[in-house]
């Protein structure tokens, strides 16, 4: 066993080590379970930087063994994988900072953070799946894993939420299995990569392979909150703001759009599936989304539902990325797999620290709060901005590479699905800036003693959103930096468009 | 050196913004000092030159040519006499210091900008921090006007994106100099061109994309509203000129277009401004009405490539006039308006009547020398046409002077009872400072910049120049005598003009909503529920059973939307 097929497994063994001991350790061993977090949540950042360096120096990781039979288990780095592991890997760790934070008053630790660490090995494995078997082995797994930590409060709101998301999503896992195993049935066990098979077997009856297409994108659609089928996201928002946080940024919603992505371009291909006349309804699919999510965000005075609806609008922005032909909007739609999940998070982790210092999840009684708690406002504002599209936020790099990815494609509608979402963004997330910078404080609130100490609220809370909050400016303003996600979309393209 | 010299006029305001928001009592020094960068680099730098950053966002470069150079200038200057106003003014709200800093830091870069994201991004950072300084009074017109100026602004900013995507893909670059020939020969000409007209006409406040104007002006702090006419609405301008296809081809439609618009313009401002009773109103229509001038040099660029270069250095000339005398009319008049003293009220006066009759054109003033400016490239138009703008922009002329009397007429007297205002003799001397550049801005800046003749005073110039004047000055005293003989007073048209109907339909279109469409949905949606479970209880009667069996049908839901979602797809893919 070498040392480039362990380390796929070892990035999977950092979470699930964790978890399994976090499992293990009881209750009240708070300091080692603080220490597993941690230090499982470093070490993967450590091993995703140096797969980073290896896959840019054109080494392979694979890891292989028979599961099925015919069908081997296979964790396999690549671009498209690394990108969204680095995104895990790295929002993983804020997030547990914040977690930790956050649940400091609450007991079930244990379950918590071991149902935590397994969602977040769920989705590692996900983005190293080689093969569509494996990806379902994770893609299930991760189904489960999160219903815990949604229901993680046990109210009665809670455990609606809950079912309302089990029941979508392990319907969407059925139709997923069946599409899988349509797909076996025709052409055997394909991987992701071997776009020729797919090729051969649309030549041979593209009516079966569109039908295989169709079911796919209906299965993952679920958890990428595609419309019609995204009525869970924002049920699923009663979950603590940790939770929200990864669960709109990385984990669920993003295992959903990923997967969307590698069927396209790993699975089918991008000529394939062009060829097939597929992407032009996935593409409409998208920009109803879009359009529709911003629509309902509109109307919510629930911060987290507002977010939650938002969340819908933007995934599709990776979808539409990657059903338009072209190497722009794939670099768009891929390095928004990245910028949503920065923004997203931010938002969320902004709006669990408004409801923990303040006890404020409305909007309208949000006014004010920027003076109270400057920098968590000044974060969500930089995010806010950022899902409007202004510059210099990451936000605007994918709006700008999508629309000139709609142009190069000649896909002009695209622009115009574009600028009614903005517009949309603009009307659901200023009013929230404004209100919070420049109005009266509100009764809601105004009566409770600010805190004493250096910070807004307690450090593991108030850190995490200006750390991610800085990146979404950051990586922005650096977009042309040969490291920045927005490279490393561009070199995946590059591959993929390579003749 | 030669890229600090480039890099500091945006990065010491948004450095200072930073500051300014630390405990440190240094505001002040950091909101009158922060734009002298930008005032060396436009004063000193090399005549011409850029520099790139391959670093930011996707490649950035800044660069000066010489109508930027004498807007930067200009836009530096005022900055700076608005900073040393803003540090005497206190506050009740935070927050003023670093959001003008950073519309400082946005305003002075877009003019550097050589790139189409650069340009956009300090556009936007402009406009944004811009709503801040609108809405600081917090008082309930100022978040009114915040509300009219952020739609707007929106508004304008997705037109302006979607204006430069569809030039830079025209282009296949971003550079700001490439985007002019591509959209002259792309296939979305009319649509790029429109689409940019529209947007940036939000921020230059062409009729009717003005409604933010008049009432962001009067809610805003002085200061901010001297920088807001004077500097921040020229962007629209800067945006107009370097993306545009000035000078690349003859596109006679929209250069008539433009001219029309340009000239409604003028006139509207005039005619709405005279009916008001604030003079920060009065001057905010005034802003507008002049930008309208402007605005009819862009559409002779548009009509006539030949014109273009006079065009845009007459149209910098004037902005850059423009400028610095709607500056000080603002500052004078929040001085004014608190001045209970009668020997200063007297001298303010006089001081406010120099900006007015230079807005105005009165010969020998910078007015007179920007107005001249625009005559070369208006006689490139076709005959006909030169001969009609020449005559509309006399009465524009006319109109100007009509509403500036009105404006002293509105500040003649000392008031009262003002606050006291201890700060109020030590802002005379910048004040005065500026007025001497009003005076004498014209006659040096733009011929040492840009390829601009100064005017022979021949007895037919000096008429071209008085008449409007004189025209002006007599229906202004035709109307006092008026008012004076029979009361006949103007019909007050509210600030805002066109905002009015807009919100009252706004309102009624929610109204109805609120009456008609909100219970009858709510009516579908009892009966819909209603029917439902009737129909379940037809099924399977029963409480456990019941309640089973609408969980089941909840799965069934989401099952059936599947099976048929997958049929649906795949029948419509093989179909």
């Amino acid at each position: 066993v070498t040392w480039s097929a362990t380390l796929p497994m070892l990035l999977l063994a950092t979470s699930l080590v964790p978890a399994v001991l976090i499992f293990i350790l009881p209750e009240h061993r708070s300091v080692e379970r603080l220490v597993l977090n941690l230090g499982g949540a470093v070490v993967k950042v450590v091993l995703a930087s140096l797969l980073v360096l290896g896959v840019f120096a054109g080494q392979e990781y694979e890891w292989r063994t028979a599961f099925l039979p015919g069908v081997d288990f296979v964790l396999r780095v690549d671009a498209v994988p690394l990108l969204f592991v680095f995104l895990s890997a790295l929002l993983w760790l804020t997030t547990t900072v914040y977690a930790i934070g956050y649940l400091r008053h609450d007991r079930n630790h244990a379950r918590f953070f071991g149902f935590f660490s397994l969602c977040v090995t769920a989705t590692v494995g996900i983005a190293l799946a080689g093969n569509l078997v494996t990806f379902l082995l994770f893609y299930e797994l991760l189904t489960i894993t999160t219903y815990p930590l949604i229901v993680h409060r046990g109210t009665d709101a809670a455990r609606a939420g809950g079912r309302a998301y089990l029941l979508y999503t392990v319907t969407g896992g059925a139709v997923l299995l069946v599409g899988i195993a349509w797909l076996h049935g025709v052409a055997g066990p394909v991987e992701f990569g071997d776009t020729a098979a797919m090729a051969a077997l649309a030549d041979r009856d593209p009516a079966t392979a569109r039908g295989i297409f169709a079911l796919l994108i209906a299965g993952l659609g679920v958890k990428a909150a595609l419309v019609p089928l995204h009525g869970w996201l924002p049920r699923a928002m009663v979950a603590p703001a940790p939770v929200s946080a990864l669960l709109h940024a990385v984990a669920v919603v993003k295992a959903g759009v990923y997967g969307i992505v590698r069927v396209v371009y790993d699975l089918f291909g991008l000529p394939t599936a062009d060829q097939l006349g597929v992407l032009v309804p996935l593409s409409i699919v998208a920009a109803v989304t879009i359009v529709y999510g911003s629509l309902r965000a509109l109307v919510q005075d629930d911060l987290k539902r507002r977010l939650a609806y938002s969340t819908v609008s933007q995934l599709s922005y990776i979808v539409l990325g990657a059903a338009v032909v072209g190497f722009l909007s794939t670099t768009a739609g891929l390095v928004h797999l990245v910028h949503q999940g920065i923004m997203k998070v931010t938002l969320f982790y902004c709006a669990g620290n408004v409801q923990e210092a303040l006890g404020v999840s409305r909007i309208s009684q949000m006014s004010g709060v920027g003076r109270r708690m400057p920098l968590t406002m000044a974060a969500f504002t930089v995010a806010a901005l950022g899902m409007v599209g202004i510059p210099p936020t990451v936000g605007f790099i994918t709006k700008w590479y999508l629309g000139m990815g709609a142009m190069e494609a000649s896909e002009h509608w695209v622009l115009a699905v574009l600028l009614t979402s903005s517009i949309l963004n603009a009307a659901y997330f200023l009013p929230i800036v404004g209100r919070a910078w420049f109005r009266p404080p509100d009764p809601a609130w105004v009566d409770r003693p600010p805190r004493r100490g250096r910070f807004e609220l307690n450090g593991w809370l108030f850190l995490p959103p200006l750390a991610t909050g800085a990146s979404v400016l950051v990586l922005g303003v650096l977009a042309g930096h040969p490291l920045s996600p927005l490279s490393w979309a561009a070199f995946i393209a590059e591959e993929l468009f390579a003749p | 050196v030669t890229v600090l010299a480039w890099l500091l006029p945006v990065a010491v305001p948004l450095v200072a913004a930073l500051v300014a928001l630390g405990p440190w009592r240094i505001r002040g020094w950091l909101l009158s000092l922060s734009a002298l960068p930008a005032l060396v680099l436009g004063v000193a730098g090399p005549p011409t030159a850029d520099v790139e950053f391959d670093w930011v966002a996707m490649g950035g470069r800044l660069a000066l040519d010489g109508p930027s150079r004498l807007l930067l200038v200009g836009t530096a200057a005022l900055w700076t006499a608005g900073g040393v106003f803003a540090r005497r003014r206190p506050g009740p709200q935070g927050g003023f210091a670093p959001l003008f800093l950073l519309a400082m830091a946005g305003n002075v870069g877009l003019l550097l900008a050589a790139d189409a994201v650069t340009f956009y991004a300090l556009f936007s950072l402009m406009t944004i921090a811009g709503y801040g300084l609108v809405v600081h009074e917090r008082s309930a017109a100022a978040l009114r006007a915040g509300r009219v100026y952020i739609a707007l602004a929106v508004a304008g900013e997705m037109a302006i994106f979607t204006g430069l995507v569809l030039a830079v893909s025209a282009a296949g670059t971003s550079e700001l100099a490439a985007l002019g020939p591509a959209i002259a020969g792309s296939d979305q000409r009319d649509l790029t061109i429109g689409l940019l007209l529209a947007g940036f006409g939000v921020k230059a406040g062409v009729v009717p994309l003005h409604l933010w104007l008049p009432l962001a002006h009067p809610a805003a702090p002085v200061p901010a509203s001297a920088v807001l006419s004077g500097a921040m609405i020229k962007a629209g301008l800067v945006g107009w000129l370097r993306v545009l296809p000035v000078g690349e081809v003859a596109l006679p439609g929209w250069s008539t277009f433009v001219i029309a618009a340009g000239l409604l313009t003028a006139f509207a401002g005039v005619a709405i401004g005279l009916t008001q009773r604030d003079a920060k109103v009065n001057l905010a229509y005034s802003s507008v009405s002049q930008m309208g001038i402007i605005t009819v040099l862009v559409g002779t660029a548009l009509g006539e490539p030949d014109a273009a270069p006079l065009a845009v250095a007459g149209a910098a000339t004037y902005a850059l006039h423009h400028g610095f005398a709607k500056a000080s009319l603002f500052l004078g008049v929040g001085l004014i308006r608190t001045e209970a003293d009668p020997r200063r009220h007297r001298l303010l006066l006089a001081g406010l009547s120099l900006a007015a009759v230079s807005l105005a054109g009165l010969p020998l003033t910078s007015g007179a020398l920007a107005k001249y400016a625009m005559k070369d490239s208006i006689g490139l138009l076709p005959s006909g046409t030169a001969g009609l703008v020449t005559v509309a922009l006399a009465f524009a002329a006319a109109g100007t002077t009509l509403l500036m009397g009105r404006l002293l007429l509105l500040v003649r007297r000392p008031v009262d009872d003002g606050p006291p205002a201890p700060e109020q003799a030590a802002l005379l001397v910048p004040w005065a400072a500026l007025l001497v550049a009003v005076a004498v801005a014209g006659w040096v800046v733009p011929g040492a910049v840009l390829d601009v003749s100064l005017p022979t005073w021949s007895a037919a110039v000096l008429w071209d120049g008085t008449w409007p004047v004189l025209v002006g000055a007599t229906l202004l005293a035709a109307g006092t005598g008026l008012w004076r003989r029979w009361g006949v007073a103007v019909p007050a048209i509210p600030a805002g003009d066109l905002v009015v109907p807009v919100e009252a339909a706004g309102q009624a279109a929610r109204t109805a909503w609120r009456r008609r469409v909100t219970p009858l949905a709510e009516v579908v949606a009892v009966r819909g529920r209603a029917l439902r479970e009737r129909a379940y209880l037809a099924v399977l009667p029963g409480g456990e059973v019941d309640r089973l069996d609408v969980r089941l049908t909840r799965w069934r839901v989401a099952g059936v939307l599947f099976v048929g979602l997958g049929a649906v797809l795949a029948v419509l893919l093989t179909g």
